[in-house]
C-alpha cells in the first residue's frame, strides 16, 4: 500500500473452473486448519489414555469389556470437555468482535456456523476413533475371542458429535468467557444425573449415553450371546437427535439465512427433537433379558440365539469346560475346583462335568436391582453350570491368580459341597447352591459336619478352625442352638430331626437322627475332625456308601467315622 | 446510484441513533464526518446490512436489502470494515482474507488470486503467511481493509479505516481509496478531516442522527468563511462552523 504505486490495481486473476462444492469445502478446510480443537487434541489423547486405555489394559482382553469402556469411561470425561470446547468454538465470533462482519456476508450465517462446528467435531471424532482403533488393535493382538463391538463405539462417536453440538449452540447463542465452563459443567451434571436416574431403575433413563447394557455382567453380551444393539440404536438416535436439534436452533434467527433455509433449520430442529423423544420413549419400553436389554420395537429375534462355540476343556476325571474367550483362565479354574471335583467324583449327584455359563438366573427387584444366580448342578449325569461373571479374573485390576482361585474355591466350592451333602439351598428356586442363609435344624448336623470337614481338608474357605461355642465362618449353626447344644428356639424344624438325646451330652454320645436337642459345638467339631482326619480314599468310600442317607438326614453325628 | 436513502431511522430502545437521513451516492469516495455519537457507525451498519433500519427507504446497488434474496446479492458486492474489527488469532493473513472471500461467495477459482491481490494492495504481501496474533495494530487494520476489498466491491463501507495507521500508510491508503472510488462507491466514516480532504469527492457531516451538511470538501471549507470557528486546518474550521450552526438551529427549535 505504497502511496505511489497502490492505485495500480492488479489485473483480476482468471477464474479456474472448480466444482460448486469447492467453496464450502475450502471454507471447511480453513476451519479444519485453524480449529481451536486442535489445541485440545493432546489433552484428549492423555485423557483417553488415563480414563480408558490404561484401565482397559487392566481388564481381561474381552471385546465387550473394551467396547463398554470406550462408551462409558471415555465419554464420561470426553463429553463435558467437548461440550466446553464446542461452546468456546461457538462463541468465537462473539468473543472476537467479528459477529458484525461474519453476519453480513453472502453465505448464510447458519452454513458458516455448521462449517465451524463440523471442523471442531471432525477433529474430536478423529482423535476418538484413533483411540478406539488403538485400543481395538491392541485387544486383537492380545488374542481376544470373537470380534470388536462397533455399537458402543458408535454411541461414543454420537456422544462426541452431540456434546460438540450442544456446547457449540450454547456458545453461539450466549457468547461469553464463562459459557465454555458452564457448558462443560452442565453436561457433566447431566451425565451424573443420568447415573442417579438409572440407579433408580427408571426405564427411560436407560437412554443414558454411558449405559452399555444396564446391569449385566460383561460376558452376558458379546461372548455367550450376540451384543444386542437395541439400546445402542436408541442411544445413537437420541444423541443424533440432540445434535440435530442443537444445530437446527442456530438456523432459526432471522439473520441466519433465507426463509427456506430457516424453514429447513426448523425442520431439522423438530426432527431432532422428535428423534430424541422417540428414543427416550423406546428406552421406556426396554426390558431386561438374561443376555441384555431388549427394546421390542428395535429387537431382532435372531440375536437371542446364543453364539455357537466349541468349548475349551481340561482333562481329568471331571472335565472343566470354558467358553473359548476364557481359555487363558482354564488352568486357574481347574486349579481352584480340581481337588474338590476329584474328591467328589463318582458320588451320586456330584458333577461329572463343569460347564461355564453366562448367568443361571436373573431376578429383578425394584429396590435391589438385578440379581444373578450362582452355580447350578443339574442334569443326568449331573453338570455343574458355572458362571464366572461375578468373579474378578486374574489380571483384572492387578488381581493375582491365587486370589482368583481362592475366591472361586471359597464362593463356589462351599456351595457345591452344600448342595451335594443336602444342605438346603437359600436360592428362591431351590436349585441354586449359593448361600445357606436359612435356619438349620439338628437333622442337618451330620450334613453340616461333613460339609465343614470337606471345607477344611480341601481348604475351600481358607485355614480355619471351629472353637467350642464359636461358629465356623462359612456355615452358620442353627439359630437358637446354644453352645451347650440345647435347642433354644423350639422351632418346628427341629422336630424329629435333632441330633443327640436332648441332653446336651458330650461329643459323639447319643447323636441320632431322631428328635431332640441339637448337638453341641464340641460334638460338631469332633465329628468334623474325625472325618477330616480320614484319607481321601476313605472319605470318598464313606460318602459313596452313605451320601444318600446323609442327604436324607438319616445320618447321626456319631455315625460319622 | 449505488446508495439511495430516504428518511432512514434507527432506534435502539428509546435512543434514536439515526433520525431521518436522506442520501444518495454514486461511484466515488464519500466522506462521513461527525462527532462521537453522531450516528455514523449506526448508519454504516445499516448500509452494511448488519442491522435493519427502523423506518425509511434504503436501496443499495439497485436492490432492496429488506428481502433475503436482495440482501444476499448486495452482500456479494459489498465490502465492510467495522470500527472495531476482531480477528482470529490463529489464522494467517492470507487465510483470514480467503475466509471472508469465501463467505462473500466469490467463485472459488478466483479466490487465491483475489486474496493475493488484496493482500498486496494493503502492502502485506510479505506477511501473507504470518499469524494474525503476531501483527501490530496497524497491520491488523490493513488486514481488515484487505478482507473488505478482496471481492472488489461495488460498495465499500469503511468505519474509521485509518485508525492505527502510521502517516506513511495513511497516505498510501488515501491513494488506494481514490483508486477504489473510480469504479465503486466508497463511504468512509472518520474523525480525521484531512483524510476527507485528501481522498473524498463528497462529504456529509452528521450530528445527533441527522446529516447537517452534504457537499464537497471545498464547500465544507467555505462554510468557515466569516465565522470564528475553531480549527487548525481550513476543513476543520468548516467542520466546526457547520456543527456550531446546526446546534444553534437545533437549540432555537427546541
Amino acid at each position: 500500500m505504497t502511496a505511489a504505486t497502490a492505485p495500480a490495481r492488479p489485473a483480476p486473476p482468471r477464474a479456474r473452473r472448480l466444482p460448486p462444492a469447492a467453496g464450502p469445502a475450502r471454507l471447511l478446510g480453513i476451519e479444519l486448519r485453524r480449529s481451536p480443537m486442535l489445541w485440545l487434541l493432546p489433552v484428549l489423547a492423555v485423557l483417553f489414555y488415563v480414563s480408558t486405555y490404561r484401565p482397559a489394559m487392566g481388564n481381561p482382553p474381552f471385546w465387550n469389556i473394551r467396547g463398554g469402556m470406550i462408551q462409558s469411561h471415555t465419554m464420561l470425561v470426553f463429553a463435558p470437555l467437548l461440550a466446553g470446547a464446542g461452546a468456546w468454538v461457538g462463541s468465537r465470533d462473539g468473543r472476537r468482535g467479528l459477529a458484525d462482519l461474519v453476519g453480513m456476508t453472502a453465505v448464510p450465517r447458519w452454513a458458516g456456523q455448521v462449517a465451524t462446528w463440523a471442523a471442531a467435531t471432525i477433529w474430536a471424532e478423529l482423535l476418538y476413533l484413533a483411540g478406539v482403533g488403538v485400543l481395538y488393535a491392541v485387544t486383537a493382538r492380545q488374542g481376544a475371542w470373537g470380534g470388536p463391538l462397533w455399537w458402543p463405539a458408535a454411541v461414543g462417536a454420537a456422544t462426541v458429535a452431540a456434546s460438540c453440538a450442544v456446547g457449540f449452540a450454547a456458545g453461539a447463542r450466549l457468547p461469553g468467557r464463562f459459557t465454555a465452563g458452564l457448558a462443560a459443567l452442565v453436561v457433566f451434571l447431566a451425565l451424573a444425573g443420568g447415573a442417579f436416574a438409572i440407579q433408580d431403575n427408571a426405564t427411560y433413563a436407560q437412554i443414558w449415553p454411558l449405559n452399555v447394557q444396564g446391569p449385566f455382567p460383561p460376558d452376558s453380551y458379546g461372548i455367550f450371546y450376540p451384543y444386542l444393539p437395541d439400546l445402542a440404536i436408541a442411544q445413537v438416535m437420541f444423541l443424533a437427535g440432540l445434535a440435530a436439534a442443537a444445530l437446527g436452533v442456530l438456523g432459526l434467527p432471522a439473520g441466519a439465512g433465507s426463509r427456506w433455509l430457516r424453514a429447513a433449520a426448523a425442520a431439522v430442529t423438530v426432527a431432532g427433537l422428535a428423534a430424541a423423544g422417540t428414543a427416550i420413549g423406546l428406552a421406556g419400553t426396554a426390558r431386561v433379558e438374561p443376555h441384555g436389554i431388549v427394546i421390542p420395537a428395535l429387537h431382532d429375534a435372531a440375536s437371542d440365539r446364543p453364539v455357537p462355540y466349541t468349548p475349551v476343556c481340561s482333562r481329568g476325571a471331571v472335565p472343566v469346560c470354558l467358553q473359548p474367550a476364557y481359555r487363558a483362565y482354564l488352568p486357574d479354574v481347574t486349579a481352584a475346583l480340581g481337588p474338590l471335583l476329584r474328591q467328589l467324583a463318582g458320588l451320586p449327584g456330584a458333577p461329572a462335568r463343569v460347564t461355564q455359563v453366562v448367568v443361571t438366573t436373573v431376578t429383578s427387584a425394584r429396590e435391589n436391582g438385578i440379581g444373578f444366580g450362582g452355580p447350578v448342578i443339574s442334569g443326568h449325569p449331573p453338570v455343574l453350570y458355572l458362571p464366572l461373571s461375578g468373579l474378578t479374573l486374574p489380571g483384572e485390576g492387578n488381581t493375582p491368580a491365587a486370589s482368583f482361585t481362592a475366591n472361586l474355591r471359597g464362593q463356589y466350592g462351599t456351595a457345591i459341597v452344600n448342595d451335594l451333602v443336602g444342605l438346603p439351598s437359600g436360592s428362591p428356586a431351590g436349585t441354586g447352591v449359593t448361600g445357606v442363609n436359612f435356619e438349620l435344624g439338628p437333622r442337618h448336623a451330620a450334613q453340616f459336619a461333613i460339609a465343614n470337614a470337606l471345607d477344611q481338608v480341601l481348604r475351600l474357605t481358607g485355614p480355619w478352625s471351629v472353637r467350642p461355642g464359636a461358629r465356623p465362618p462359612s456355615r452358620s449353626l442353627p439359630a437358637g442352638t446354644g453352645a451347650n447344644g440345647a435347642a433354644a428356639s423350639g422351632s418346628g424344624t427341629l422336630a424329629g430331626s435333632g441330633a443327640g438325646a436332648g441332653s446336651g451330652a458330650g461329643a459323639g454320645s447319643g447323636a441320632g437322627a431322631g428328635g431332640g436337642a441339637a448337638p453341641s459345638a464340641a460334638q460338631q467339631q469332633a465329628a468334623v475332625d474325625r472325618f477330616a482326619a480320614l484319607s481321601a480314599a476313605a472319605r470318598h468310600a464313606w460318602l459313596l456308601t452313605h451320601l444318600a442317607a446323609l442327604r436324607a438326614g438319616r445320618i447321626a453325628l456319631s455315625e460319622i467315622p | 446510484m449505488n446508495v439511495e436513502i430516504a428518511g432512514l431511522t434507527r432506534r435502539f430502545g428509546r435512543t434514536q441513533a439515526v433520525a431521518g437521513v436522506d442520501l444518495e451516492a454514486g461511484p466515488g469516495v464519500f466522506g462521513l464526518l461527525g462527532p462521537n455519537g453522531a450516528g455514523k457507525t449506526t448508519l454504516l451498519r445499516m448500509l452494511a446490512t448488519v442491522i435493519p433500519p427502523s423506518s425509511g427507504r434504503l436501496r443499495l446497488l439497485g436492490r432492496d436489502p429488506g428481502g433475503y434474496g436482495g440482501r444476499r446479492q448486495i452482500r456479494r458486492r459489498l465490502g465492510y470494515l467495522p470500527q472495531n474489527l476482531g480477528y482470529y488469532p490463529g489464522f494467517t493473513v492470507a487465510e483470514f482474507v480467503e475466509y471472508f472471500a469465501l463467505l462473500k461467495e466469490m467463485p472459488p477459482g478466483r479466490v487465491p488470486g483475489a486474496v493475493a491481490a488484496a493482500v498486496e494492495r494493503v502492502d502485506l504481501g510479505d506477511k501473507a503467511r504470518a499469524k494474525l496474533r503476531t501483527l501490530s495494530g496497524g497491520m491488523l487494520r490493513r488486514v481488515g481493509i484487505a478482507q473488505a476489498i478482496v471481492n472488489e466491491p461495488d460498495l465499500l463501507l469503511l468505519d474509521e479505516p485509518t485508525a492505527g495507521l502510521d502517516p506513511e500508510q495513511r497516505v498510501a491508503f488515501r491513494a488506494l481509496l481514490r483508486d477504489l472510488g473510480q469504479r465503486a462507491t466508497v463511504i468512509v466514516s472518520t474523525h480525521l478531516v484531512e483524510d476527507v480532504g485528501a481522498a473524498c469527492s463528497q462529504v456529509a457531516l452528521m450530528d445527533v442522527g441527522r446529516i447537517v451538511f452534504h457537499g464537497t470538501p471545498d464547500e465544507l471549507t467555505g462554510r468557515a468563511e466569516g465565522t470564528d470557528a475553531a480549527g487548525d486546518a481550513p476543513l476543520e474550521r468548516g467542520y466546526s462552523a457547520v456543527l456550531a450552526a446546526a446546534r444553534a438551529t437545533a437549540g432555537a427549535r427546541s
